[in-house]
């Protein structure tokens, strides 16, 4: 929630020589993000101010030519008063209002005429609040204080042109949630003076007990309650509307705009009661009973907890406290006895309750980061100022329930030590005077935290803070010396951007799904306790699923070439333990059957130089004849059931590691040439291919450098239920070049292990 | 036998060498050069049967230098025109070199992957390791380990993802930074890569899924101006040798001070264009000095060693380099998406 700060509140307080965007800059880098700087108002340019002026109204009457029109004659300091037909009727002769002259521009970009309205001269225009962007009310014209002189620019009364700065605070700055807080950072950064705190104390009018009881001191450390009798109740008058409408609140009534008013000045929530409404007279302020209920403002009824922070009358809740007053005994326009709070709450439990009522206000989000108990002082002085200022209000009697208030933290700050933190040396009496522009006190290595910082700076480290961010732009940039690091990749790093980089190479691309699935094949996977949406609830165990629905998608929208893999995580419960153990997987999709899938898992398996052990498998994803489990995953056709034409493969990468070696070592397989020879045999059906292989290794020893099938054949001379295979064999000594009687002797022992192994027939 | 040596007289192979050059010269096929390589150094050729007679030294060393000169300068003739023929026959081959290539069929990395590669590398070059960290972490290297007070919005499980009662879904990298301190003594230099969770609803600038960069250096005299200097260098390899970086004040429970890091547009150049919302500056992610809370954690000293963090989403650097519209894209792995990269 962006905090609107208007520039022309802000400098009442702090008025450093620099423009706004200067000021927002400095605000930017030191404090905390301006995220834009808004101008209101009218234009200031071309003399446009100039002719905006306060003016009396020396006579007005209806308008001889229309009823619901008044002709009016104002003096606005020249020679002559100027006529102005005007369509409202909350004034008469003597007014002190706000005019605006033939010339003049408005916000709206409109440009007033000298220009005849039924017939009459109107000379400009008498302003409502919403003409010049000072509120949003056109029920009638501004009634300015009847002590300004005629011919005063209107800007010297209004801040009819000024600039806005939106803030963000960070969670830790509670006090810049206030022009007086963000008035303090200013004066520091450009070390100006800062304005004392405004209000000064009304005069007290009596001397009635106020009944307030804490039953919650934890929740409620501070609680001034503050009487007000004869108040009347009606419009502020424009310069604290037009402040709290430039904030970004909705001005109401003058006892509700002053808590406003109160609130945005110096950080401090406050809350005005009809105290005639309360019964018993009494404010309690204690946690809900069960079943309480309260009908706050908005008019909602709304159940409560019993953890939530009451305001309680003698007989049940008046107020959510710090977040939300009841509409029972709220300010209305009959009231005449108000009850002004000024309190201190415990920020947990108000961003408790406010989370779980969803009731986010502006001072919930002041209470919620922790509010300076201190405060609720000064801003009970100026409330009442203001009430009995502007309501006419007498100030009859006061409670102050307070706690014990927690003591100033005293920190030691070692000023060598900051500057070696930094990189950047910031002398010793640089460092004290930035500590005390900001209202720390400095004695020696001493320093005493100011109250409306005590929650965030209690270490050493948050003095370094304050004055490292008045220091950033300076510090220099610098590298590490590092004198004791290497950088490196992992050799399972490595291997994971090895394993990337060859499924790139066999035409693959990377798709990135979510960790998060509707479900998953395994019972146990871990779910999420309050997931966002049921498609994203459960941890997945394997990758397959999710990038088989990608490439179903690719297909749906026409995509040509279908081939993904993916390198993730996967998450297996494991009983007994809180947490899952997660393992690297690797796995792909490919159009095709299950030659495709396992041709770039061979490709894969053979870059890293691990040997393809490959047997029938089952997985209920997989095509139940024409999938294969490895020691390091699956391959296999996808399940028609699943999805027709696509295969695919999963592979625990810390399985792959493990298999490759770790370094090859070199042979000679150049000097001494191969001798290959091709073999086919007629096998039964189900005799595996590698099977063969394997025996034909087996049988030759260790002479053999390759076994490699390169054909496969069924057909009517072979038979029924039988298939050819055909075998390159290369065969290879490290030693010499082999002569063919070298070889004859080693393709007999192959024939004549398959043939007694297998039933193997050698075909001529 | 007596008048051999007249026979032979009769031979003089400087006459003899350059009738032949100019034979072979003269030769304007293959077929023409074999005649005359036939006629003066065949077998029954004048020299070869002068060699063969020859009998003084003086005149067998002319007669070879003679047969010398010939067969380099066949050689070079038989080049000259067997390339002549060649290009010939190839006088009318011709392709459309315009028309594609055979194709080899070639995937592509996610952008992602190489944007993280890149982070990668720049921290290995600068002498930093990679550590993989865990997604699934119980909540006392989440929070506790990090300074989170007890309250902090994030603990809620309307901010974070929870397994179980004390396991979440990680909603930053940083608890690689506990883990790896655990491990082992200071020194440490290290960045970790990988995914994140938190409970956002998915929208053009959100996914409840993203990945960050973390890195930490923790070493005796580590300074705020080390953290200034490597993330400047960081951005400008990922962004331009041009750009400036810029630091301003922020807050993270696990950092002391806490700084936000900006580049300057490098769009706009800092005049101020819609993508650096007219401000010259874009932000790109959080870091600053590692809280002694969180060094104490670990069991370092906060006196001995101090050290610099920060963690920056990938996703945000991706997005900004290549001006993707909608953080969505990344996830929908469509192949036209993909294969853009």
């Amino acid at each position: 929630m962006a905090m609107r700060v208007p520039m022309s509140w802000l400098r009442e307080y702090a008025d450093p020589p620099a423009t706004t965007s200067e000021i927002a800059e400095r605000l930017s880098v030191a404090t905390c993000e301006v995220e834009r700087v808004v101008r209101r108002g009218v234009p200031d340019a071309d003399g446009n101010l100039g002719l905006f002026r306060v003016g009396r109204v020396l006579s007005a009457e209806k308008h001889p030519n229309a009823d619901r029109l008044q002709l009016c004659v104002v003096d606005v300091g020249e020679r002559e008063p100027y006529q102005i037909v005007c369509g409202a009727w909350n004034f008469g002769a003597g007014a002190t209002v706000a005019v605006a002259l033939p010339g003049a521009r408005l916000p709206n970009g409109l440009t007033l005429e000298r220009r005849e309205l039924r017939g009459e001269r109107s000379e400009g225009m008498i302003l409502a609040e919403d003409e010049v962007d000072l509120g949003t009310d056109h029920s009638g014209i501004m009634l300015l204080p009847d002590g300004l002189e005629v011919g005063t620019p209107l800007a010297d009364v209004l801040p009819i042109v000024d600039e806005v700065l939106e803030v963000e605070t960070t969670g830790n700055r509670p006090d810049l949630l206030s022009v007086y807080g963000l008035a303090r950072e200013v004066a520091a950064l450009y070390d100006v003076p800062l304005a004392p705190w405004p209000g000064v104390e009304p005069e007290r009018a009596g001397d009635e007990p106020v009944d307030v009881r804490v039953e919650d001191e934890e929740g409620c450390p501070r609680y001034v309650g503050r009487l007000f009798r004869d108040v009347a109740v009606a419009p502020s008058p424009p310069w604290l509307r037009a402040r709290v409408f430039a904030a970004g609140m909705r001005p109401i009534s003058n006892v509700v705009d002053v808590t406003n008013y109160v609130m945005l000045a110096l950080g401090s929530p406050l809350h005005a009661f009809d105290f005639e409404t309360l019964r018993g007279g009494r404010v309690v302020v204690r946690r809900a009973a069960p079943g309480e209920t309260i009908r706050t403002l908005d008019g909602q009824l709304r159940g409560l907890d019993p953890d939530d922070l009451l305001i309680a009358d003698a007989d049940g809740a008046i107020a959510i406290a710090g977040i939300m007053g009841g509409e029972e005994t709220e300010v209305s326009e009959a009231t005449r006895t108000v009850l002004l709070e000024a309190a201190n709450f415990e920020p947990v439990s108000i961003l408790h309750t406010s989370e779980r009522l969803g009731l986010r206000t502006e001072a919930s989000n002041r209470w919620e980061k922790g509010v300076d108990p201190h405060l609720a002082g000064h801003a009970a002085r100026l409330a009442s100022q203001l009430l009995v200022e502007l309501a006419g209000a007498r100030w009859v009697g006061e409670t102050d329930a307070r706690a014990a208030l927690p003591e100033r933290p005293r920190v030691e700050l070692r000023p060598g030590r900051a500057s070696a933190l930094l990189g950047h040396e910031v002398p010793a009496e640089r460092q004290h005077a930035i500590l005390r522009r900001l209202g720390f006190e400095v004695d020696g290595e001493t320093v005493t935290v100011p109250t409306w910082r005590a929650r965030d700076v209690t270490r050493e480290a948050d003095l370094v803070e304050e004055v490292a961010r008045f220091e950033l732009d300076a510090i220099p940039f610098t590298l590490p010396a590092r004198r004791d690091a290497i950088g490196r990749l992992t050799r399972e790093q490595r291997l994971r951007r090895t394993v990337e980089d060859v499924l790139v190479g066999c035409g693959l691309c990377e798709a990135y799904t979510p960790s998060l699935v509707a479900q998953d094949p395994s019972p146990d996977a871990l779910r999420l306790s309050l997931p966002l949406s049921a498609d994203q609830s459960v941890l997945r165990t394997t990758l397959v699923p999710s990038l088989l629905a990608a490439a179903e998608r690719n297909r749906e929208v026409g995509n040509e070439g279908v081939a993904l893999f993916e390198i993730a995580r996967v998450y297996l419960p494991t009983a007994g333990e809180a947490l899952p153990r997660e393992r690297w997987h690797v796995a792909g999709i490919v159009e095709g059957g299950y030659a495709e899938a396992k041709g770039v898992v061979d490709t894969l398996l053979e870059t890293l130089k691990i040997e393809a052990r490959v047997e029938r498998g089952t997985h209920d994803l997989f095509h139940p004849g024409k999938t294969a489990r490895l020691p390091q995953g699956w391959v296999g056709e996808i399940h028609p059931a699943h999805g027709r034409g696509w295969a695919g493969f999963e592979l625990d990468l810390a399985e792959l590691a493990a298999a490759a070696p770790e370094r090859v070592l070199y042979e000679d397989v150049v000097t001494f040439p191969s001798v290959r020879q091709d073999l086919a045999f007629v096998v039964d059906e189900d005799v595996p291919a590698a099977a063969l292989a394997e025996a034909m290794r087996e049988a030759a020893g260790e002479l053999v450098r390759e076994v490699r099938v390169f054909d496969e054949y069924r057909g009517e001379q072979i038979g029924a239920g039988k298939r050819s295979l055909a075998f390159r064999v290369a065969f290879g000594s490290p030693e010499r070049t082999l002569r063919d009687e070298d070889v004859t002797p080693l393709r007999e022992a192959i024939v004549e292990l398959l043939a007694r192994r297998f039933g193997a027939v050698l075909r001529a | 036998m007596t008048d051999s040596s007249d026979t032979v007289a009769a031979v003089d192979p400087q006459a003899l060498q350059e009738e032949a050059l100019a034979a072979i010269a003269a030769a304007s096929s293959l077929d023409e050069l074999d005649e005359a390589r036939v006629r003066y150094l065949g077998r029954r050729s004048a020299l070869k049967l002068a060699l063969r007679e020859v009998r003084d030294r003086e005149t067998g060393m002319a007669l070879n230098a003679a047969r010398e000169a010939i067969e380099q300068a066949v050689a070079t003739r038989q080049h000259e025109l067997e390339r002549a023929e060649l290009d010939r026959a190839i006088a009318e081959e011709r392709v459309d070199v315009t028309l594609p290539g055979t194709p080899h069929p070639r995937g592509r990395l996610h952008l992602v992957t190489q944007v993280r590669r890149e982070v990668e590398d720049i921290f290995l070059g600068m002498g930093y390791e990679v550590v993989d960290g865990r997604e699934v972490e119980t909540t006392r290297y989440l929070f506790d380990a990090l300074n989170m007070p007890p309250n902090h919005p994030t603990r809620s499980p309307l901010h974070t993802f929870y397994v179980g009662e004390d396991t979440v879904l990680r909603s930053e990298t940083s608890p690689s930074q506990i883990h790896t301190m655990e491990a082992k003594p200071p020194p440490v230099y290290m960045v970790s890569l990988g995914r994140c969770y938190r409970r956002d609803t998915a929208d053009a600038t959100h996914y409840p899924i993203f990945h960050q960069v973390e890195g930490l250096a923790v070493d005796r005299g580590i300074t705020l101006a080390d953290l200034k200097g490597t993330l400047r260098a960081l951005l400008r390899q990922l962004f331009g040798a041009e750009r400036e970086a810029r630091f301003v004040t922020h807050f993270f429970p696990f950092t002391e001070p806490s700084v936000e890091v900006l580049v300057s547009c490098f769009q706009c150049d800092g005049d101020g264009c819609p993508m650096c919302r007219h401000s010259g500056w874009i932000e790109i992610g959080g870091s600053g000095m590692v809280d002694p809370n969180v060094l104490r954690f670990v069991g370092y000293d906060p006196e001995e060693v101090s050290g610099f963090a920060f963690g920056w989403g990938l996703e945000r650097i991706a997005i900004l380099r290549h001006g993707l519209p909608d953080i969505r894209d990344l996830w929908a792995n469509d192949l036209r998406f993909l294969r853009q990269f």
